[in-house]
């Protein structure tokens, strides 16, 4: 199964629409799910509106690939899972978001070999057929010295006398 | 004749909108996990989780962001009234606008603020970053070159 998600808040017609034109052209053969945020409704692909966090968890652990928007959330999620994972960033220049922070993660990320990135939506289904065989670099950031940072900050702030 | 110090549990206010924001911010468990918390968050989805898994309270105050005026006022009505009620000892917030609220509201009321930038922010600190780094008691960017060029950041790696 293939996992599609544009995240918790807003929509991102032109990535579902652009998955869903690929499962309808044969691009992929296994069974897609997409999660669209109240957006433009697929014809190929089952979908929901919105999904929990358990369900959200829950389909990200049962999927073979994610397809997503260059959000945090999506790729952290799918890191997390060891999943490999194709994202496309919303564009400012479409009102997609309020800035290109997501075309620069998407970079940044990709150049790196953690996940795959199509910036447009002509190479989407050559993307999704690379997915199928992508195997990503491993991510060795833990967070441990930002944790033991403010852990200290706050304990400071609690010591009173 | 010495002084005794000793430890008390402070009331932390953990402010994230849903989505990558708040899986950042869960990423920081373990430094929070020890005090008194409750969360602010912006869609009603990770409600239900958050409260199961931290049995803190949370609250959804709806998404806003700088373009919509009239959201970010609602937000910051939204977050006053909370805010008043459970009058946090800390803020610590990984963004976005209704953080820079939080952040802004918690100071002005004699607290402290923690404000951790997204790691979507390579370039510069996020406009709710920028915001906040004047007054933040703690100010981190996940990126070096950030850190570099912004007083008052620090860079202690990266959360993901």
């Amino acid at each position: 199964m293939i996992l599609v998600t544009v995240g918790t808040q807003f929509a991102f017609d032109r990535l579902v629409k652009a998955v869903d034109a690929a499962v309808g052209a044969g691009v992929v053969c296994d069974e897609v799910f997409a999660q669209i945020a109240g957006g433009w409704r697929p014809v190929n692909m089952a979908w929901v509106d919105s999904l929990d966090s358990e369900k959200f968890s829950a389909h990200v652990a049962e999927a073979d690939a994610i397809i997503g928007h260059a959000g945090i959330g999506t790729i952290l999620a799918a890191f997390e899972a060891r999943k490999p994972v194709l994202v496309m960033p919303r564009m400012k220049r479409y009102g997609e978001a309020v800035n290109d922070h997501q075309v620069a993660t998407a970079r940044e990320f990709a150049a790196r070999g953690h996940l795959l990135a199509a910036l447009g939506t002509e190479e989407v289904p050559e993307m999704i057929k690379a997915l199928l065989e992508f195997t990503p670099a491993k991510r060795t950031a833990s967070g441990a010295t930002i944790v033991t940072r403010v852990k200290s900050f706050l304990e400071s702030v609690s010591r009173v006398g | 004749m010495s002084r005794t110090v000793t430890s008390r549990r402070l009331k932390i206010c953990l402010a994230a909108s849903s989505g990558g924001h708040l899986s950042q911010l869960m990423k920081l468990e373990e430094a929070w996990q020890a005090h008194e918390t409750f969360f602010i968050t912006t869609g009603k989805m990770v409600v239900k989780h958050i409260t199961e898994r931290h049995q803190a309270r949370v609250y959804a105050v709806g998404e806003s962001n700088h373009n919509h005026p009239f959201k970010v006022i609602r937000t910051f009505v939204r977050c006053l009234m909370i805010l008043l009620r459970e009058r946090p000892d800390v803020v610590v917030s990984t963004g976005a606008a209704h953080g820079c609220i939080c952040s802004l509201l918690c100071k002005l009321m004699g607290g402290k603020v923690v404000w951790v930038d997204s790691i979507a922010n390579m370039k510069r600190l996020s406009l709710s970053g920028r915001i906040v780094r004047p007054f933040a008691d703690l100010c981190i960017t996940q990126w070096p070159d950030i850190s570099a060029n912004f007083r008052h950041t620090e860079y202690h790696g990266q959360l993901i």
